[in-house]
């Protein structure tokens, strides 16, 4: 029997194992899905303009704030009625009017408020007096996400009154026909974005996940198949047959593959559906960013079924290489927020390559000639591994 | 005609002198100071065996004795350190390929995956061997009614009692119709009807002229079923003859004195057969 026909009944039988463990398929199905799903509403979700309304809805609409008006002025009162307005017939905030600051702060301790604003005393007579006003807000630091929200919508809600009350100054003292916006903003700033739409974390993430999803579940899965074999006696059921070594490990290989490359698109479909994110790039060539991440994870895999005992170990040793390795190539974040030695070591990772390529073409719609240095790399680190990788395997199955 | 005297030399073969020596073309597996040693642990040493074509040769020893090593070496599984063995005729080294296609292994462990069915497990050794597809398909058909499964040919093999289990090990190694099947411990933890099934079954193999190698620790089974029996100990031989041949020479009706006698009597619980059965298993 040929080298290449071993190799696909191995892959097969490999596939049907899946197939015939229904509660297995099950879960193997759902973990993309959960994966994504979690990750896509922990990351704020993308921020599109309502066509009827033409508001940018709120990240976290309708939190609940306090506002505290320390300041009895005019003026004061005024800005205070106008950002209840804004924020809740935007359903930005639900607007809670408290005395005290202590009563507050004990609200968002108790998870009942995630920020306060405070107009405290002298606000009016800084307004008039021709000074810049200040006002306080305390967020719920132990929620960096939501308080990073609540920071952006009472910084925008503000932004809104102050130009209001900016354009009303300067219409006072100019003439009515003075252009506020070239006093305040003499030069404005148009984004001319590579892609349509807004761009989101989520278009940052969904890539990268596919090439972790895809590149892990085939280091996992041919380290911990060839250990099972092992250890449960199967494997020399194939030794004792005449076929070739390399069938073996071939057939291994294409079986996790397939399987992660189902979860891969399991991923992007889902993505795609409820995320909004959309595919720019050629699905051949992410097929080719995919394969070739793949193929420079797979000799770390076999050097690491060859040299782990039993199942458990090799497990152990690829979650050891899969944690470091998550957060550290860009899957999570860009790792230009790292250290610069860091950085390094993040860039040591082949995953960090294929994020970046996949990214890209997904993205982007790069072609194979933008993405090549990526890909030389993905395939420097096959070829090497590879090279290391077979002779480890084949003393090892000998031993 | 060669005779392995004349090939290997009469101090080689002393463990063999007790038994009428058969020309070379007569022997199904041969081998000459077989050793295998994991690291300062020598597992096999030296060992010489000839299993004419045909026979039954019981392989016995204590746990740690080498057996299971010796039988994998023999198997293509694990390369000698030293020594040579010819298996049906090849080298088990260079021409491990020609060794494998006349070969089949029943191992005490299940060599099955237990997800698939049992058609479906048949069919993917089958197809390991290249034979073809319909072929194959009958040859399913006719091996899992030879042990009684085909009503089970649809049910994954992973809810298969012990017994049933065995029975497919059996068939697994069968598909290929090998000329010679290594046979290691085939009915330990097996009920007496399925015990005696694997029994008759070895003897129908012998029957149909395959060469079998069992080992085993039931000595009444190795009694019953073996032509000849070696007893390997420590890595070595240590006693090679038919069975009323060395019962004889160990002046004992019991093929279990006789074990006792070549071995001693002391339990093997020693390091040193946890370091062999550690080095083994890492296989």
């Amino acid at each position: 029997m040929s080298g290449w026909k071993v190799t696909t009944e191995i892959a097969k039988r490999d596939l049907l194992d899946l197939w015939r463990a229904k509660m297995l398929l099950v879960f193997f199905i759902m973990m993309p899905l959960l994966f994504m799903t979690m990750f896509g509403f922990i990351y704020p979700p993308p921020v599109q303009v309502n066509p009827y309304t033409g508001q940018i809805p709120a990240p976290y609409p309708n939190l609940e704030l306090a506002i505290i008006q320390q300041d009895n002025g005019q003026i004061a009162r005024n800005v205070e009625a106008q950002f209840i307005q804004i924020a809740e017939s935007q359903e930005i905030f639900r607007v809670n009017e408290i005395t005290d600051y202590s009563t507050a702060r004990s609200g968002i301790v108790k998870g009942q408020l995630s920020g306060i604003v405070v107009i405290p005393q002298g606000f009016t007579a800084a307004i008039q007096a021709d000074a810049q006003a200040t006002v306080q807000v305390t967020v719920d630091q132990t929620n960096p996400s939501v308080a990073a929200a609540v920071q952006t919508e009472v910084a925008e809600i503000f932004g809104a009154i102050e130009n209001q009350m900016s354009t009303q100054y300067l219409q006072q003292n100019l003439g009515p026909n003075a252009d506020s916006t070239f006093v305040l903003q003499p030069i404005s700033i148009s984004n001319i974005p590579l892609i349509p739409g807004v761009p989101t974390s989520f278009e940052y993430l969904a890539p990268s996940f596919m090439a972790l999803t895809v590149i892990t579940g085939a280091l996992n899965g041919v380290s911990t198949a060839i250990s099972r074999e092992k250890e449960q006696g199967t494997m020399d059921g194939l030794l004792v047959a005449p076929i070739p070594r390399r069938s073996v490990i071939l057939g291994k290989i294409v079986a996790q593959t397939t399987r992660g490359l189902i979860q891969g698109f399991l991923i992007l479909g889902l993505s795609m559906l409820l995320f909004g994110v959309v595919i720019y790039g050629s699905p051949i060539t992410m097929l080719l960013v995919m394969v070739l991440g793949v193929a420079s994870f797979i000799g770390v895999g076999i050097i690491m079924t060859s040299l782990a005992p039993e199942q458990e170990t090799a497990q152990m040793m690829t979650t050891l290489l899969q944690f470091p390795m998550m957060f550290l190539s860009g899957i999570l974040f860009p790792i230009n927020q790292l250290p610069v030695i860091v950085q390094y070591i993040g860039k040591a990772f082949p995953l960090y390559y294929a994020a970046d390529a996949l990214r890209k073409v997904v993205i982007l719609n790069a072609s194979v000639n933008i993405i090549m240095p990526d890909l030389l790399v993905l395939l420097a680190y096959s070829v090497v591994t590879m090279a290391i990788a077979v002779p480890i395997f084949n003393r090892a199955m000998a031993r | 005609m060669d005779t392995i005297e004349s090939i290997y030399g009469t101090e080689s073969i002393m463990t063999l002198q007790r038994t009428e020596l058969a020309p070379l073309s007569e022997y199904a597996i041969e081998t000459h100071g077989l050793t295998k040693a994991f690291g300062s642990f020598t597992a096999v040493d030296h060992v010489d065996l000839a299993v004419r074509k045909g026979e039954i040769y019981g392989f016995l020893g204590p746990n740690g004795a080498g057996k299971s090593t010796t039988i994998r070496m023999l198997c293509t599984l694990l390369k000698p350190s030293s020594g040579t063995a010819k298996v049906a005729g090849f080298n088990i080294d260079s021409e491990a390929n020609e060794v494998r296609k006349r070969i089949g292994l029943v191992s005490e462990k299940l060599i099955m995956y237990t997800r698939l069915t049992a058609e479906q497990n048949l069919m993917f050794f089958g197809k390991l061997y290249g034979i073809d597809e319909v072929e194959l398909k009958s040859k399913v058909e006719e091996l899992l009614d030879m042990v009684k499964l085909t009503p089970f040919k649809d049910r994954s093999v992973g809810g298969f009692s012990s017994g049933m289990r065995q029975r497919m090990n059996v068939i697994r190694a069968l598909i290929h119709d090998p000329e010679i099947i290594f046979l290691d411990e085939p009915t330990t933890a097996l009920d007496p009807q399925s015990t005696k099934f694997v029994r008759d079954t070895i003897r129908d193999l012998k029957k149909g002229g395959h060469t079998i190698i069992l080992t085993t620790h039931i000595m009444e089974e190795a009694d019953e079923l073996s032509d000849r029996i070696s007893i390997i100990d420590h890595g070595k031989i240590m006693a090679t003859g038919t069975v009323p041949g060395l019962k004889n020479e160990y002046g004992t009706a019991s093929m279990l004195e006789v074990f006792l006698k070549v071995t001693g009597r002391e339990m093997r619980d020693s390091a040193s057969d946890r370091v062999s059965m550690k080095a083994v298993g890492r296989m």
